[in-house]
């Protein structure tokens, strides 16, 4: 093997080393429910679907029906601290000769929510039903606000080089950051000292007014 | 020898640097519900709903269990290394007066770090279950 292909196994290697070990980990888990199954020898689909998206309401919001008609009926919690809804709720009605049947499927996402899927659609099918102890469900956590201007504990915003006022970095909420040309890494800030993994890891000095940062090779000023 | 050394040093740890980059930012994980499709089959037993419902369901996630004796069958999807899983689906069936049942499938994932979608796992447990809609 040439010393050039040797060079490029390795480093193939490393990458998916690398992205293997960051892959692995897990941000949360699923939990899901299947609630009790109901079925009503009066009443028609209609009627149904009143009850399913009152009981939905109840609990979530925008509940919606699959298509009208359906029967099919689910809603999801408001975002919860990732940006993003955390629970959702299905009730699906089917009308009988005489009657109709409902069921009800939950799932959460842990630990991100505050309660399990099991606790929602018992709360849900006895909302429905109209009768039973409702238990009272925690609240969603508010998302936290994303910072703005010159924080001086973050780095949120967008960068120009003082070198080469073509080069921006966008920083964004999460350590990521991308470039004017695409290309990403990340970031970090500990007290005054700023880290960035962009082609290679580079040492910075966070100014006393969040606007500058100096070092590693790199000076930088923040649009704010 | 030593620059060839310190040469292949660099490069990997460039290409760690930039894998570590890359794969590190964070993922956004969403949960993801599916209300996937409701089947009435005709002149058909219950129990081939139910057999047809635990095999899609193993077919799919790996796994099946009825809830009692209730013809309701759900399935969690396999879990990693610290016990979580990303993927479920219920399959509900009912008979219907005269004969023939009604079933429905219903779908969540965490994506990511889920590889097929809420809806992408319904889909696949109606085509396994290959009940006429």
């Amino acid at each position: 093997m040439s010393r050039r292909a040797r060079r490029a196994a390795i480093a193939a290697a490393a990458v998916v080393i690398a992205i293997l070990w960051c892959g692995s980990r897990a941000p949360a888990a699923v939990d899901f429910s299947v609630g009790i199954r109901y079925v009503s020898d009066t009443g028609s689909l209609s009627d149904c679907s009143s009850k399913a998206k009152e009981s939905l309401d109840a609990f979530l919001q925008s509940a919606s029906e699959s298509s009208p008609g359906s029967g099919d009926w689910s809603a999801h919690s408001t975002n919860g601290v990732n940006g993003t809804p955390t629970a959702d709720a299905v009730v699906r009605c089917y009308g009988l000769s005489h009657g109709y049947v409902v069921t009800f499927t939950c799932a959460v996402q842990l630990p991100d929510n505050p309660y399990t899927a099991n606790a929602l659609c018992l709360d849900v099918a006895h909302k429905f039903h109209g009768a039973g102890a409702i238990t009272s469900l925690a609240a969603i956590p508010t998302p936290s606000p994303q910072p703005t201007g010159c924080a001086t504990n973050s780095l949120l915003g967008t960068w120009v080089s003082d070198d080469n006022p073509k080069l921006t970095f966008t920083m964004g909420l999460n350590g990521d950051l991308t470039d004017s040309e695409g290309v990403s890494g990340n970031w970090s800030l500990k007290g005054n000292t700023a880290t960035l993994i962009y082609y290679g890891t580079h040492s910075l000095t966070l100014s006393a007014d969040a606007r500058h940062l100096h070092g590693g090779g790199y000076s930088l000023t923040r649009k704010c | 020898m030593a620059r060839i050394i310190c040469t292949r040093f660099a490069v990997l740890a460039a290409t760690f640097a930039l894998a570590f980059g890359i794969a590190g930012r964070p993922a956004r994980a969403a949960l993801d519900v599916s209300v996937g499709a409701r089947n009435v089959v005709k002149s058909a037993p219950l129990g081939e709903c139910d057999g047809n419902a635990s095999r899609a369901l193993v077919s799919v996630l790996g796994k099946s269990a009825e809830i009692g004796d209730t013809h309701e069958w759900v399935a969690i999807g396999a879990v990693d290394t610290a016990g979580s899983s990303f993927a479920a689906a219920a399959v509900h069936c009912y008979p219907l007066d005269g004969g023939g049942y009604v079933v429905t499938f219903t779908c969540a994932a965490q994506t990511p770090p889920a590889p097929e979608t809420a809806s992408v796992i319904c889909s696949q447990l109606a085509d396994k279950f290959g009940g006429q809609p």
